[in-house]
């Protein structure tokens, strides 16, 4: 059973009472752990998963895919609103988004953010349905020295575009990449860069860095402005939604662009989080408002959301029919499925059809009930701004400590959080990125650990990155999008010459 | 029917429970400490044990669950030091309880662990790609004896059960492989479907789906005795079909990866036994027998000195294979 | 006040001292070329070396005041009154902080909330209280009770048996 029967015959199967009711509290339960910095979609599914171990598999996956878009969903509305991203996959929605409800903009942000996050989701389980066995085969294309390659070309696309000195940039870049190599190193298996403290033997958490990076170092940066502020006077009436809606089809390259992209990061598996940063640099390097990045632009905030969206809902495919988790929440859910005695594999789609196509029924359903509740949110959550900043601040402080101990329990990190937010608000001041710090810290470790991996395979020979169609196209591509701005320059300063 | 038999066994158990509880009882939220990431192996057997309790109640407090997976779980093993003497926190893992001290340099020592018990052992089998040519676990190795490290051997990690496995392979048959460390026995599943590997070591749960789709093969399994006899897994064979590797000419006896439970040093000796007797009516339940079953480990029950005896006989062979392999650290 | 160059000097120097530990940090593996690739410390190895050379390139143009862009000197890294905004919103928090790993996090945004409320932004007191008080209850719903993750606690909890 494939394609259009299948899918109907899915849609038989989640579109109950019952199971409505379960995506409804998903999303929701979502929501709030998205909201919740540290608090993450993969602690909130694993929570939920003992739960599941009675109910129905199909039930099952129903309510914890529910959560996980709910909590991708939770996540962009804090980062667009206090700059501190409640998700991993949601900190390039703040390089936009908290810029535009600074300016009074936050509904329409919001706005943006959740219905490009909805159409992202769609066309990720479009895919799904459309081309799921061709794109398996694909899927099993890729060993190390193809993982390496995607996740150079993410670094690639999204690199050499902020603007800021090159010396600093590298330094964030190496600072990024060193972070990331702090603890085990699951090649050798040997502990790296802990100089024999036990605190550092889990590594840095990058969600911490996240916290304090941009949440705390953004207040601090507000404070130090002296502007007292009152809050943000924005109207807020469901007609700006509306509104919103109506410019989206505007944005249609980005938003196909962004999809595409997204796939490709969800099933390669790339992981959402590197999609949302590779889908911001191109389309900031295609864009004609380049200039207005970072600053507000609307682009800024629908590109990394639909690629966000669209891994998230992609990464499912490689999940069922290969066992390869695309995110860490995926992983709990791949947890899930082997113990409700269901064996991720091709023949998943063969054995449990009203599983794996009720699954895909219910990512159409459930997305659109997330989106709708979401929606509905938004005015709630922009009435958080009008709230003075004199208590709303310390409010952020409070939630940025408990998000950061709850990632992993560890008291040790309050420091971290507190000593992130301080240079991240000195590296602010000085035009340090901070962006491509994230990145390295994010595919740091994975893209080092494929390049040996690789390296052991071909016993220490380079060509393994030219050996096949696939990898050599990868590199290519890599290394064009990395020189791109290169010869963007290049191209400028030999044109006067000419005339 | 099958529910009210469960209302009944609820009753019993709780029964039972209110009969262990002359000694010692937990005060205050119990904590089980995870010593991996959540969806590992470790996460599961945890949360399956948790939802078990729940039903049958058989821990009056509230149960919280935390993940600490850092440095291969050694993170988790660290509460036993931090929380010295707190009976209130149980530590879940494997073997690498007793093993990860050998290969990192540590805060922890293993006589930091006060063991529970084990529930489980996890198997581990040979496989190949299904349309290798190779029918039997011999003429693989001879194959990989005939041109020394070419063939790659995937495994999830590095100095943990699969590579020492794959050591132990090496020096019993003198057949060397190129060990390749990937993520998980997912990815490593992954990698031998796509035939970026020649053969790996996973777990049976974590194959048995690319197994029934026809990409990979078990050659032989790494058990005393052969895997119990389910519904078959293709339509030809089922797990009960496959020889073990002694069978196969692979003088290897056993290696298998207990799922182990643990309390911090220093804890009463009545809460050490409290939740013996909790974790042995855990593996008497249907669900805990459904649950092994379904993810093909074998279910034992270890405690005490026959838990000691066994932990002692896995450490020596480990640490033979460590020693030869210059992987321990001073 | 702080100048810009000044502050750009510091942040030079610092990260210079963490490319320094990276590279020793690093050294401890091996930092070479096996014959199965780069053996585990190169990595990190080389990642300090770019920390290093970039920073001291960085000092350098800080130390220079012919390096310097001309923008640096129009605005002051830190005006006085800047560094005492800064310090009186990062002061408390160091205090969260350190009150947080000694009492539990429970009491240390207890009190973090009540001191800045009404110290720092003049709130009256018993608002402060009631806010103070309600935060450290619905975290502790939320946290604990709804989605069951343990929080940092200190001795009033092991008192109050939580």
């Amino acid at each position: 059973m494939d394609g259009f029967s299948g899918l109907l015959h899915g849609f038989g199967v989640a579109l109950t009472w019952y199971h409505v009711m379960l995506m409804v509290i998903g999303v929701l339960l979502g929501i709030l752990v998205g909201v919740l910095p540290g608090l993450g979609a993969p602690n909130g599914v694993s929570l939920l998963l003992p739960l599941t171990f009675t109910m129905d598999p199909v039930s099952a996956i129903i309510l914890l895919t529910s959560m996980y878009w709910g909590a991708l969903f939770g996540g962009s509305t804090t980062s667009i609103l206090f700059n501190i991203p409640g998700e991993p996959s949601s900190v390039a929605t703040t390089f936009d988004g908290y810029p535009m409800a600074q300016n009074g903009r936050a509904t329409e942000a919001l706005s943006f953010a959740f219905l490009s996050a909805g159409f992202g989701a769609i066309v990720g389980v479009l895919l799904i349905t459309a081309l799921s066995g061709w794109v398996t085969q694909f899927a099993l294309k890729f060993s190390s020295p193809e993982f390496f390659g995607v996740y150079f070309l993410a670094f690639a696309s999204f690199v050499g575009l902020s603007g800021a000195p090159p010396l600093k940039a590298a330094v964030s870049i190496a600072l990024g990449f060193s972070l990331a190599g702090v603890g085990m190193d699951s090649v050798s298996g040997s502990l790296r860069l802990t100089f024999g403290f036990d605190v550092l033997l889990a590594g840095i958490s990058f969600l911490v860095a996240v916290i304090g990076l941009f949440g705390i170092g953004e207040l601090i940066l507000t404070i130090e402005d002296g502007l007292k502020l009152d809050g943000i006077r924005a109207k807020i009436t469901p007609r700006d939604v509306l509104r919103t809606a109506a410019q989206m089809p505007k944005h249609w390259a980005t938003l196909l662009r962004s999809s595409i992209v997204g796939c490709w990061m969800g099933i390669t598996p790339g992981g959402p989080t590197a999609a949302s940063f590779m889908s911001y640099g191109l389309a900031k390097r295609f864009s004609a408002y380049r200039a207005n990045f970072g600053k507000g632009e609307p682009d800024g905030v629908i590109a990394p959301e639909t690629a966000d969206h669209s891994a998230g809902t992609s990464a499912m495919l490689p999940m069922m029919a290969l066992g390869l988790p695309g995110s860490a929440t995926a992983a709990v859910m791949l947890g899930g499925l082997m113990i409700w005695g269901l064996n991720p594999g091709p023949m998943l789609f063969v054995e449990r059809p009203d599983f794996v196509w009720g699954l895909i029924a219910s990512m159409y359903l459930g997305n659109v009930v997330a989106v709708v509740l979401v929606l509905a949110t938004v005015p709630l959550f922009a009435s958080i701004l009008r709230i003075p900043f004199a208590i709303i601040g310390p409010l952020i402080v409070v939630v940025c400590f408990i998000g950061a101990y709850t990632i992993a329990g560890r008291p040790f990190d309050l420091w971290l959080a507190l000593a992130f937010g301080v240079l991240g608000y000195v590296f602010k001041k000085l035009d340090y990125p901070i962006a491509p710090l994230i990145l390295a810290m994010v595919i740091g470790d994975k893209a080092e650990d494929a390049f040996r991996q690789s390296m052991i395979m071909s016993k220490g020979s380079l060509t393994i990155f030219w050996s096949n169609p696939l990898v050599t196209g990868l590199m290519l591509l890599g290394l064009v999008l990395l020189f791109w701005p290169l010869l963007g320059t290049l191209r400028q300063r030999l044109r006067p010459s000419r005339v | 029917m099958a529910r009210k038999l469960g209302i009944a066994l609820g009753f019993l158990a709780a029964g039972m429970a209110g009969a262990a509880a002359q000694g010692w009882q937990p005060t205050k939220p119990v904590e089980f400490v995870v010593t991996s990431s959540p969806g590992g192996g470790t996460d599961n057997f945890t949360r399956m044990i948790q939802s078990i309790i729940l039903k049958y109640k058989l821990i009056d407090q509230p149960i919280v669950v935390s993940n600490k997976g850092g440095g291969s779980g050694a993170e988790g093993y660290l509460v036993s030091k931090t929380a010295a003497g707190d009976p209130n926190k149980v530590i879940f893992g494997t073997n690498n309880a007793y093993l990860l001290p050998y290969v990192a340099k540590l805060g922890y020592k293993f006589s930091d662990l006060t063991p529970v018990a084990a529930l489980a052992l996890d198997e581990f089998l040979l496989w190949v790609k299904a349309d290798a040519p190779y029918k039997t676990a011999k003429d693989y190795i001879e194959a990989v004896k005939a041109k020394p490290e070419t063939y790659k051997m995937g495994g999830s990690q590095s100095k943990d059960t699969d590579q020492t496995l794959t050591s132990i392979l090496s020096t019993v048959t003198g057949a060397k492989f190129i060990y390749v460390p990937f993520q998980g026995g997912g990815a490593v599943g992954t990698q031998l479907a796509g035939g970026h590997i020649n053969s790996h070591t996973n777990n049976p749960n974590e194959s048995i789906g690319q197994w029934k789709a026809g990409q990979v093969r078990p050659l032989c399994v790494f058990s005393p005795a052969r895997l119990p006899a389910g519904p078959k897994v293709t339509e030809t064979q089922g797990w009960a079909d496959i020889p073990t590797c002694k069978e196969a000419g692979i003088p290897v006896e056993r290696f298998q990866m207990p799922r182990t439970v643990w309390l911090p040093a220093g804890t009463p000796a009545g809460a050490v036994q409290f939740y013996e007797g909790v974790l042995k009516k855990v593996s008497e339940t249907p669900e805990w027998k459904e649950y092994i079953a379904r993810t093909v480990q074998t279910g034992q029950f270890l405690s005490g000195d026959s838990l000691k005896a066994f932990v002692a006989n896995d450490d020596k062979l480990s640490r033979e294979v460590f020693e030869r392999e210059g992987w321990i650290v001073k | 006040m702080v100048a810009r160059w000044q502050a750009e000097l510091g942040m030079a120097a610092f990260l210079a001292v963490i490319g320094v530990i990276t590279i020793i940090g690093a050294m401890e593996y091996g930092v070479g070329w096996s014959p199965s690739g780069p053996e585990p410390g190169a990595f990190p190895f080389y990642m300090g070396i770019i920390i290093l050379l970039a920073s001291l390139a960085n000092a350098l143009r800080a130390t220079l005041p012919r390096l310097r862009p001309p923008r640096w000197a129009e605005h002051a890294f830190l005006k006085p009154e800047q560094l005492r905004l800064v310090l009186g919103f990062t002061l408390p928090i160091l205090g969260l902080v350190v009150v947080s790993l000694m009492l539990g996090l429970y009491v240390g945004m207890a009190l973090y909330l009540f001191g800045t409320l009404v110290l720092q932004n003049r709130y009256p007191m018993l608002k402060a209280g009631l806010i103070a008080l309600a935060t450290p209850f619905l975290a502790y719903l939320l946290i604990e009770r709804v989605f069951k993750v343990g929080m940092l606690k200190g001795p009033l909890e092991a008192w109050l048996g939580l």
